[in-house]
């Protein structure tokens, strides 16, 4: 890519920012004393759901916790409270990008979080949740199972490290 | 007293060190969030369950054994954490209402939790879950969410943190 389309990228982002923090939503989260905390809590609350399942099942698959003798299948019972803790963080999070969207287009913790490390935690995390099932009934965890389920992980915590990195670099 | 501590705390020359360098700070801020996303997502796990809104075949028991070792290690990370942020402030935490809001209803939090550890074994042999151990998880379910709204609420409203 040349730097003219690099540009006129930026610009196109940047553009997108300004006028979905002018919309009528984002000004009244950004002007309201009470709304801003609660859609952050909404949006840690919908993280805690999504992240607190992940970890049980990762944690399960590499084999620390406590060992019962039957097949315990984890990934079956979380998973729809594993995607509506998604929905409900992808909703807050949506609502906080939107009150200052502009800013966070040409933040880079943001940029590498949303368009690096979540997309590849994501696909993992689908990877891993197609094939648990399968990985947690074998009589012994196939050392694929622990070594996907380490670097989920590890790429959750990645995710988080360059959230709270974002008031760092900006 | 308690002012005199808490000024004592924050002149401590590691309290000052571990939160005046950005990189640590950030550390303490992101060990403070992963493991409360640990910490309450293992526990709302177990409510749910003692609900009967989530896999209703596994036992509870085998779930609650499972996930309760991992909510008390990172209950340890998070109060580790949150004390290390506390103490660098800590004249400014002092008299602030909605951080000792935030303490209150996490510490009520963390009992409901416990009386669901104790009792869950109990309550698994019955034939359904009783109606009071559904309002315990039930409790359990809205104060952890109060404790993240008083979280956000103590920068929100008071500036601090």
């Amino acid at each position: 890519m040349d730097g003219s389309s690099v540009n006129s990228g930026a610009n196109f982002a940047v553009g997108f920012g300004h006028w979905l923090q002018n919309q009528p939503f984002a000004l009244s989260i950004a002007g309201s004393d009470w709304a801003y905390p609660f859609v952050q809590a909404t949006h840690f609350t919908g993280l805690s759901l999504f992240v607190g399942t992940n970890i049980a099942v990762d944690l399960s698959l590499i084999g620390i916790g406590k060992k019962s003798a039957a097949p315990f299948q984890i990934s079956e019972m979380l998973l729809v409270w594993n995607w509506i803790g998604f929905a409900v963080a992808v909703t807050g999070g949506f609502l906080l990008f939107s009150v200052s969207a502009e800013t966070y287009l040409t933040n880079m913790a943001f940029l590498t979080k949303l368009g690096l490390l979540i997309p590849l935690a994501l696909v993992l995390h689908i990877v891993i949740q197609r094939k648990a099932p399968e990985w947690e009934t074998a009589p012994e965890t196939p050392s694929v199972a622990k070594i996907a389920g380490c670097a989920e992980l590890l790429l959750w915590l990645c995710v988080a490290t360059a959230a709270v990195l974002i008031p760092y670099v900006g | 007293m308690l002012l005199h501590l808490c000024r004592w705390l924050q002149e401590n020359s590691f309290i000052a060190v571990i939160n005046g360098t950005s990189w640590s700070a950030a550390a303490l801020e992101i060990v403070h969030y992963f493991s409360m996303f640990i910490m309450v997502g293992s526990m709302l796990i177990v409510d749910l369950r003692v609900l009967g809104v989530i896999g209703r075949r596994q036992d509870a028991t085998q779930l609650a054994d499972r996930l309760f070792p991992w909510m008390w290690y990172s209950l340890a990370l998070n109060f580790l954490s949150g004390f290390l942020m506390f103490a660098g402030s800590a004249t400014s935490y002092y008299g602030n209402d909605v951080f000792y809001d935030k303490m209150a209803v996490t510490l009520l939090a963390v009992i409901a939790n416990i009386i669901v550890q104790q009792k869950v074994r109990t309550w698994d042999k019955l034939p359904a879950m009783p109606v009071w151990a559904k309002a315990v998880a039930f409790a359990s379910i809205c104060l952890w969410v109060g404790a993240i709204i008083a979280g956000v609420e103590v920068p929100a409203l008071t500036g601090v943190g």
